[in-house]
């Protein structure tokens, strides 16, 4: 913390590496934003990573934070924010959440999330005072709750889960949170199983849904009515994510890239004052980080993948992804790209990954293998392998590993829905 | 005590169901092998606790006690002998 602050007074350009990533993807990032240091809070100070054989992209000016995407494989994506969108961010954040001094904010995030940017640097802007959620704090709800009580955490921010804990814990002592003003869920899908305990569990707090990401940071936002947070927000028709915040540009787009106006569906393309100018990679920022798709203006515009319909009032839901991604804990994982890792290796012939409902961890991945004759492979050869290609929310949940041809739909695909349906007993594999 | 099979058949049981006692080498990482997560770990513990009659604390909690499942044999006679010594005065 120390650190970053000093690097934001110095006005030098910082990069904040995942934890848990392979060393080899961590080199490669602190390579990419041209890092001269590489420190590790946990040990000693990495080795400086090999500057000459990585082209350096000259850093956009103004850039001080700079992030990554969770890239569940490959080689994560660095984002880069200016000093002006983090500032404009909490311009808007400080005020919404009434951050002033005196008020305690949860950070449960990690370090190296967007989702800091409002708990952590804007409390500290506006003088609020920043709970800190320690690693192990924050799968142990008693723990997470007694940090709750102890600081009178009055505004938090935090994925599913962590809600999911807190109301668990809090049932199991009996006790509510009265100190918690404002609840922000993020990250993912709220369950509704959780969503129905929330009114009860902090009586006194307003509560929204907020959707943004790494590379916009919060693009929308919806505030639960009463009944809502009561339990009556069951939605079959998915999630609000409410309507912009303000001085953000939002387009929906249909299949044939036309605007749709008023009611509709389509894939959602924002624009922030918080966002990124794009990806230091000039060649990843292709087809995301786009001029209007329509040429009207001339701001920056990111398509979100993220397939959404407008209601009449203007709201918009979350239907879907254009693309194979799904949450795991709240960390965006993409499954084709999973998928992709598994048949990569020898003895693998074919593989396919499900994304199942999981009750804490939002979704869990169910990988289905036919391994090649008489190599035995096995699951615990397939973990420490995934282990080095992809972060640690993508490695599978489950294998299902055989020496049979793995179902598949009428049309030839491999059914990623009967590779989910078996159940946990027949996982078995007969080796030999 | 030697508690390797009773470790071996828990682990195999929740993680690694196609897995016999045998293909599961003591010294094998299950932290960076993705074996068990951060949730995997509460649950092993949760089953130490429950299976031999032992408190895991907070500070306990570091990683390097649950590596391995030469690692966790280790730590719960460890915390195992301390607790008999502290309750029983032997």
């Amino acid at each position: 913390m120390a650190l970053i602050l000093a690097c934001l007074l110095d006005g030098r350009p910082f990069l904040l590496l995942p934890t848990g990533l392979p060393d080899a993807q961590s080199a490669d990032l602190a390579a990419q934003a041209g890092c001269r240091a590489v420190f590790d809070p946990e040990g000693e100070p990495l080795a400086a990573p090999p500057l000459d054989d990585v082209p350096t992209e000259p850093l956009p000016s103004g850039t001080t934070f700079m992030l990554t995407t969770s890239g569940s494989t490959g080689r994560p994506k660095v984002v880069p924010l200016s000093g002006d969108a983090v500032a404009a961010f909490a311009a808007w954040a400080g005020p919404a959440f009434g951050l002033c001094p005196g008020v305690g904010v949860l950070n449960y995030a990690p370090l190296n999330f967007d989702l800091c940017l409002f708990d952590i640097w804007s409390s500290l802007a506006y003088g609020a005072r920043v709970v800190l959620v320690g690693p192990k704090q924050a799968i142990r709800g008693s723990a997470l709750l007694d940090l709750v009580l102890e600081h009178e955490v009055s505004v938090v921010q935090a994925v599913p889960m962590a809600y999911r804990l807190l109301l668990d814990a809090a049932h199991e002592r009996g006790t509510v949170l009265r100190s918690v003003r404002h609840a922000v869920f993020t990250g993912d899908t709220m369950p509704e199983h959780t969503l129905s305990g929330m009114s009860a569990l902090l009586p006194e707090a307003r509560m929204y849904n907020v959707y943004g990401c790494t590379e916009t940071n919060d693009s929308f936002m919806h505030e639960y009515t009463a009944e809502e947070g009561a339990g009556g927000g069951d939605d079959p028709a998915g999630p609000s994510i409410g309507t912009p915040l303000p001085g953000v540009g939002a387009m929906v787009l249909d299949g044939r890239g036309e605007r749709v106006e008023g009611p509709g569906s389509g894939e959602l393309y924002v624009s922030t004052p918080f966002q990124s100018e794009g990806y230091l990679d000039p060649a990843r920022r292709e087809g995301v980080f786009t001029g209007h798709p329509l040429g009207s203006d001339e701001r920056r515009w990111y398509r979100t993948g993220d397939l959404v319909r407008r209601d009449a009032y203007g709201r918009l839901r979350l239907v879907g992804r254009a693309d194979h991604q799904v949450k795991v804990r709240g960390v965006a994982v993409n499954t084709a790209e999973v998928e992709r890792v598994l048949l990569a290796h020898p003895d693998v012939l074919e593989a396919g990954v499900a994304a199942l409902p999981d009750t804490v961890a939002g979704r869990r991945l169910a990988a289905g293998v036919r391994r090649a004759p008489g190599t035995g492979l096995n699951s615990l050869t397939l973990r420490a392998y995934c282990a080095q290609y992809l972060s640690r929310a993508a490695v599978p949940g489950s294998f299902r590993i055989t020496d049979d041809a793995l179902p598949t739909t009428s049309t030839g695909k491999i059914d990623r829905t009967a590779l989910g349906a078996t159940p946990a007993g027949a996982h078995k594999t007969v080796t030999t | 005590m030697d508690h390797t099979d009773t470790i071996k058949r828990f682990i195999i049981e929740e993680f690694l169901p196609d897995l016999s006692v045998d293909e599961l080498p003591d010294d094998h990482d299950l932290l960076s092998g993705s074996v068990i997560d951060s949730i995997g770990t509460l649950k092993l513990i949760a089953w130490v606790e429950s299976r031999f009659g032992v408190q895991v604390d907070d500070t306990e909690l570091n990683p390097d006690n649950f590596r391995s499942v030469a690692s966790i044999c280790a730590f719960i006679n460890e915390i195992g002998g301390r607790e008999q010594t502290g309750t029983r005065g032997a």
